[in-house]
């Protein structure tokens, strides 16, 4: 099979699964009730979107099944971008990233709508429509919080300069990313659709009345780094093409450096898959 | 053999009338719009499901209630049950008859005619009550116990309800 395609899948389906993830830890912790609905159902479709990315490599010969590609790998094996695996730190953080990280996912699957992969395509034309309940109830926060009273906009407005900061590595190009658009798997350049999401989002910030200004942290991605707690701190580790270092920055994740909070969120997430390899449950 | 494969297909097709969805057991997977095709050759049937959603964790439930009934016919000695994205499943294809069983369930149908455009995708602006019949209903919660579902209240009846989402 296409080493770029699994790649491009890899990528993709690691993404849903860790956003998936930390979406599910609010379960029986959001701070009311309906978020804590809210938040359940949305871990629960990434997490199905991810087992379908999975399979559908499965299928291509990749190894022989989505709970092994998910959950019977180190963790330098996983190719999400770092932004998807920080902690849920507070509300205002949740809020930003699962904008931003929707926002992404859209552009993202418009585009893999005509992937030259067939299945990939249909998959895309599928999610995309799902996806849509998950930026629309992202919008309705970030509305409400813009207008809101000035304590909670203003954490906002901090946790979106951080998230967007961090929300760079989702569009670091994949390994063989030159591959995957030549053989037509990913129809646009990662670069392409970081300017689409830049242009969206932009649109978005203006019509809410938050400052363009969060957008800044983009162009400092790899120097910041985004705390759990909101706040940017100046990075001690830039990540170059082959650092092995690239752990506290928001690049690293699609060649599989990851930060110090993807191994207590990859023991606890494996954990049970660990037990009993390959069992059904 | 006496049978023509078409008229079995027909039975695996009534085989299939009588599947339901685990998540809602008042409608079959047929109701639901969810049979792609069926194709018949020799004894062995193939049939090509839709999930209505990509995530949903009663997908598996489905092909074994649905390999059941349909290599319990007499007919036929395997039955093969593949799932396909292409085309979408959209809540479009859920059949009146479907709609009415969903009601009774206490589940609103989803509204609108067609394929909903993706920009067009959401919740009802008003939704009706299955119990009364009410159009004084108000949102709770994009959200609900499954994928496929939003939460409502019925302002008339006062009676907590869901939505299915149209997708």
């Amino acid at each position: 099979m296409s080493d770029s395609l699994a790649a491009l899948l890899t990528a993709l389906a690691d993404d849903e699964l860790i956003i998936g993830h930390r979406h599910s830890e609010w379960t029986g912790f959001a701070p009311h009730i309906e978020e804590d609905v809210a938040f359940s159902s949305i871990a629960q479709d990434e997490i199905g979107h991810a087992a379908a990315y999975y399979t559908r490599l499965s299928q291509l010969g990749h190894a022989s099944d989505a709970d092994r590609l998910a959950l019977g790998k180190d963790t330098v094996d996983y190719r999400n971008a770092i932004i998807c695996e920080r902690p849920n730190g507070d509300w205002s953080y949740t809020l930003a990233r699962h904008w931003l990280y929707d926002a992404a996912d859209s552009v993202r699957l418009e585009a893999l709508e005509s992937s030259a992969d067939h299945e990939l395509a249909a998959l895309a034309t599928k999610m995309r429509r799902e996806e849509r309940y998950h930026l629309l109830h992202a919008d309705t926060w970030m509305k409400r919080v813009a207008a809101g009273p000035v304590e909670g906009r203003t954490l906002l407005i901090t946790s979106l300069g951080s998230a967007f900061a961090e929300s760079a590595g989702l569009f670091e190009p994949i390994v063989e990313e030159e591959a995957a658009i030549e053989a037509g798997w990913l129809p646009a350049p990662s670069h392409e659709l970081r300017a689409r999401f830049l242009a969206r989002t932009a649109e978005s910030l203006e019509d809410w009345g938050l400052p363009a200004e969060v957008h800044a942290g983009l162009d400092r991605s790899a120097e910041f780094v985004a705390s759990s707690s909101g706040d940017l701190i100046a990075g001690r580790d830039r990540p170059g093409k082959d650092s092995p270092v690239a752990s506290h920055g928001a690049l690293g994740g699609r060649r599989g450096h990851h930060s110090e909070d993807f191994k207590s969120l990859w023991d606890d997430m494996t954990s049970t898959y660990r037990s009993n390899p390959g069992a059904a449950w | 053999m006496t049978t023509t494969t078409g008229s079995v297909t027909g039975a695996v097709w009534a085989a299939l009338a009588g599947v339901a969805d685990p998540e809602i057991p008042t409608v079959s997977v047929v109701d639901m719009g969810m049979i792609k095709k069926v194709d018949v050759a020799g004894s062995t049937a193939r049939i090509t499901i839709l999930p209505t959603f990509t995530g949903c964790p009663a997908v598996p439930i489905i092909k074994e209630d649905v390999e059941r009934a349909v290599s319990s016919l007499e007919e036929i000695e395997a039955a093969i049950v593949d799932f396909s994205f292409e085309p979408p499943w959209t809540s479009d294809r859920i059949t009146e008859e479907g709609r009415s069983k969903l009601a009774a369930f206490g589940l609103a149908p989803p509204t609108g005619k067609g394929p909903v455009l993706i920009t067009d995708i959401g919740l009802p602006k008003v939704a009706i009550c299955p119990f009364c019949a009410s159009k004084n209903t108000s949102i709770d919660n994009p959200f609900g116990p499954t994928p496929c579902r939003s939460l409502y209240y019925c302002n008339a009846c006062r009676n907590p309800f869901e939505q299915f989402k149209p997708v």
